[in-house]
């Protein structure tokens, strides 16, 4: 394959194409999906093609075809070039990309147990095994659901700075979401394991502290209170660190949001942004769920520091974002599939740790909030505006916590709540695989937190 | 799209089904789909990319001692399509029997939908959409220049054929223009930020100047937003955000979950939830409209459903699994995801029924309140709480909108914010020619700020 991408490459040269970047995908899944003590549905599916990119005449055309034979790719090609040629004529900033030095090479991450050498009857009895201690947790338990998912993608990318690498890497994943009810009051508690692993992290897994615990989490709740509203201080565990780092502010360290003017921090870099203790670090390298060894530009992946004892020192890049704001790329363009573009895109990313431990933190507030499990966030990067829902929480009082709550959402300006962290941890975890949506494309990533207090936040509630 | 090659999927589903037919399954379907979208991308001072996606696929739902069996392929090639169909029916007989399941629908015949497609997008081409997209980037750049741009215009053309065991057979063929423009401008510190956008099925329906101007006015009156105190206030929410308040209720009201008691609303049914002055509807059968189709995902015809009726919630919309749950009729809701070989459930066009009010005097008659021109309720499906930020809005005071606000958020049960329900303005927005939302004053709201 990656042949007939780097010949395409060359026929894109000779077409007067400045750079061109042709990329071959590959993404097969299984699923499994048990609701209620019955394995209901069974699923797979394969996702394949090549999106070629190049840029002609200063301008950017990208096209994509689901058929990988040199009939359909040399097409795209065509379609590509004729539509950066289209746009030509309008007024835009130019295309460019940094001049990178070619890398070549294939790189399939290894797993113990390789999920196709595990029979489907066998995965599902794990995730009826997985359901059953949700199910029995509690006659409070209404509805429980489990999904099984593993997906090994294959991505090829060739360019015509003579890159040409190869990436194959296996995601194993386990869901299981319980909801419990007591009179109308329904609640629900989730838990999810997902890494780049095989069938080993299914294995792994301990029911009662997975399963059992989304159960416990959503009976729990049951009892909870809404929260009273208000601007508290707040202590945020590892998830809902994980969260508030990655929607507040790592999006707005992406730079084509930050050549693009999307960026709330565009114009700080160097500038103190941040409290002496936030150190914000993307690291693709890690054994997390955001893990590569090349991006989909074929870039290799290196770990960035962002922001170094509250000193803004960097952005995420692309070969454009690097080429226009005048930086070294190190591995941040990532692809949804070979129908979108790469895009810069977080991988794992993380406040670093400090030195005190939860109780510390916790010592002296006098009321205040701990939020613990995320839900979702969003941010609106060009305003710093960040939402952030999360799972439960706990009223702090004098550095208790006391009565339990429910549906908590925090809301905050990403450069004030940064000033406003006042103690960090020592606990950092990264353990929130997930799907990051951005401008329509959906990536893997991950996060995480030590435990951190930040002043001033608004927490929403009906109370 | 003139140089777009067809793809056949009469040939490729024929053989699925053909293969399908000899493997004593209870019930199958087979959906393959294509699309040709064609992309003007805008980022930064403007345009910045073009982009051609061509997609096609199959997917295979296939049903064995009531347990179920999925799988799809980006490749309809014949050895492709028999790996799919092969995997679909191992998997459908290792499925365990869903006790729910009750089968699939047979055929039935509908009236056309008519103008759900747009020969001047079938035939756009990039050069042309680049046009469109250069005169909404003008037209934001004559209310004020200096702005840095998000967003694009994306026309898409596709088709679509179903199969079923049952004898379903349904082809569709549709076009979509989507144009979205974000922009924001900067004084020093203070920024002001905002967007728009339109869809439908034809490019004579999409206003692109008009799109342009309303986001560069928006933005420039986001100057200067200040935080407001915590409090219990009336909520205006203009069409922009009623209609992520009504998405909310009515995805609640939607298919297996309201069925099965998992969401906040399935408990309502024929109950009152809100003052008989409103009324939601869902009609996937008006012509030329964004959501309108001839047949559902199941190849059941479409119908105009109530679904609030005088504040009353008078139907879940149902696919055939929901429904077969109830022992009730489709309403004709079955949405697929693309060839995935899934089906769920979906609402079409949604229309809010207008009042006798007016933005004007809601805004007018308020002493205090708030005004929310953007913000997404996303509340807890299961428990209907909400909290979320109102991410554009503004102060009312003495029946004036003083400034814009920021940092502030609101909260509480879904279903309260309905029963507060005190006016519903007689003029609103319609998009896409099928979906309708007034502004709706609500009387109180929670508000979480200073």
């Amino acid at each position: 394959m990656r042949d007939l991408l780097e010949e395409v490459v060359q026929k894109g040269l000779d077409a007067d194409a400045s750079f061109c970047e042709v990329r071959f995908f590959e993404e097969r899944s299984n699923n499994i999906t048990v609701e209620n003590g019955v394995a209901k549905a069974l699923g797979s599916g394969i996702i394949r093609g090549v999106g070629v990119r190049v840029i002609v005449d200063k301008r950017w055309g990208f096209a994509s075809t689901n058929i990988p034979t040199r009939k359909s790719v040399e097409m795209a090609l065509k379609d590509a070039i004729g539509g950066a040629r289209s746009i030509a004529s309008q007024s835009a900033e130019d295309a460019k990309v940094v001049d990178a030095e070619p890398n070549v090479g294939t790189f399939a991450h290894k797993v113990k147990v390789n999920p196709e050498d595990i029979g489907s009857e066998e995965k599902v009895k794990a995730m009826l095994d997985l359901e059953k201690v949700a199910r029995t947790y509690s006659d409070r338990v209404k509805d429980t659901f489990v999904t099984y998912r593993d997906v090994l993608t294959k991505v090829a990318v060739c360019n015509s700075f003579g890159t040409s690498i190869e990436e194959t890497t296996p995601r194993t994943y386990a869901y299981c979401q319980v909801i419990a009810k007591s009179g109308d009051n329904m609640q629900i508690g989730f838990e999810v394991v997902g890494n780049v692993a095989g069938y080993e992290i299914i294995e792994g897994i301990q029911p009662e502290k997975f399963s059992g615990e989304a159960a416990k989490t959503a009976v729990s709740l049951l009892e909870a209170d809404p929260p009273p509203r208000g601007t508290y201080t707040v202590v945020v565990d590892p998830d809902v660190g994980g969260l508030f780092v990655h929607e507040a502010f790592g999006h707005n360290s992406e730079g084509d949001l930050v050549f693009g003017g999307q960026s709330i921090v565009s114009d700080k870099v160097g500038q103190k942004i941040a409290s002496d203790l936030v150190w914000i670090i993307d690291d693709p390298t890690k054994p997390n769920h955001g893990r590569f060894i090349y991006d989909h530009e074929g870039t290799r992946a290196e770990p960035h520091m962002i922001v170094k004892e509250g000193i803004l020192v960097g952005f995420l890049h692309s070969l454009e974002s690097a080429a226009k704001l005048s930086c070294r790329p190190q591995g941040s363009a990532r692809a949804q599939s070979h129908h979108y573009p790469p895009i810069v895109r977080m991988s794992n990313t993380f406040f670093g740790p400090g030195d005190m431990t939860l109780e510390e933190i916790l010592e002296d507030i006098d009321l205040g909030v701990y939020l613990s499990g995320s839900q979702y966030g969003y941010v609106e990067t060009q305003k710093g505006q960040f939402t952030c829902k999360v799972e439960e929480a706990w009223m702090i009082r004098k550095g208790e916590l006391k009565e339990h709550l429910r549906d908590v959402a925090i809301n905050g300006l990403v450069l004030d709540a940064l000033r406003n962290v006042t103690a960090v941890g020592k606990d950092l975890e990264i353990k929130m695989p997930g799907i990051c949506g951005k401008f329509g494309q959906g990536m893997y990533v991950d996060s995480g937190s030590p435990h951190m207090r930040i002043e001033g936040i608004v927490v929403g509630g009906r109370r | 799209m003139k140089n777009m090659k067809e793809v056949d999927l009469i040939t490729p589903v024929e053989k699925a089904v053909k293969i399908l037919s000899k493997m004593d399954l209870d019930f199958f379907d087979v959906y393959a789909s294509y699309s040709r979208s064609l992309n003007i991308e805008i980022l930064g001072n403007g345009i910045s990319e073009a982009r051609a996606q061509t997609d096609v696929g199959i997917g295979v739902r296939a049903y064995k001692n009531k347990g179920l069996g999925v799988a799809f392929s980006q490749s309809l090639k014949t050895k492709d399509i028999e790996t799919t169909v092969k995997r679909a029916v191992s998997f459908a007989k290792m499925a365990q029997p869903d006790p729910y399941f009750k089968g699939i629908p047979g055929p039935s015949k509908a009236p056309d939908v008519p103008d759900l497609y747009d020969n001047g997008i079938i035939s756009l081409t990039l050069e042309e959409a680049s046009v469109l997209t250069k005169r909404m980037i003008e037209a934001a750049s004559e209310v004020q220049q200096g702005a840095m741009y998000a967003g694009g215009v994306t026309g898409t053309h596709s088709k679509g054929y179903l199969i079923t065991s049952t004898s379903v057979s349904v082809f569709s063929e549709k076009t979509s223009i989507m144009a979205e423009l974000s922009l924001n401008y900067r004084r020093g510190d203070d920024v002001g930020s905002s967007s728009e956008y339109d869809y439908a099925v034809s490019l004579a329906e999409i206003d692109f100047e008009a799109i342009g101007r309303k986001a560069a006015q928006k933005a420039l009156e986001q100057f200067g937003s200040k935080r407001v105190e915590s409090g219990i206030l009336p909520l205006i929410l203009t069409p922009e955000s009623i209609s992520s308040l009504v998405f909310s209720l009515v995805g609640a009201l939607s298919g297996e979950s309201a069925v099965k008691g998992r969401t906040f609303a399935s408990g309502y049914l024929k109950k009152q939830i809100a003052p008989e002055i409103l009324e939601i509807e869902d009609d996937g059968t008006i012509p030329g409209a964004i959501s309108s189709g001839t047949y559902d995902g199941e190849g059941v015809p479409r119908r105009p459903v109530k679904v609030v009726d005088k504040g009353e919630i008078s139907t879940f919309l149902h696919n055939s699994y929901s429904a077969g749950i109830m022992g009730v009729e489709s309403t004709g809701h079955a949405a697929r995801r693309g060839y995935s070989g899934y089906v769920g459930t979906g609402p079409t066009n949604i229309k809010v029924r207008p009042g006798d009010s007016s933005l004007e005097e809601m805004i007018a008659e308020t002493k205090s309140g708030i005004l929310a021109t953007n913000a997404s309720f996303s509340p807890n499906m299961v428990s209907g709480e909400f909290s979320t930020t109102i991410d554009e809005g503004f102060l009312i005071e003495k029946g004036e909108k003083i400034h814009p606000v920021k940092n502030l958020m609101m909260g509480g049960h879904i279903l309260d914010l309905f029963k507060n329900v005190e006016l519903i303005s007689k003029e609103g927005r319609t998009i896409g020619k099928g979906y309708f939302f007034p502004s709706i004053k609500i009387s109180q709201v929670k508000l979480a700020g200073k």
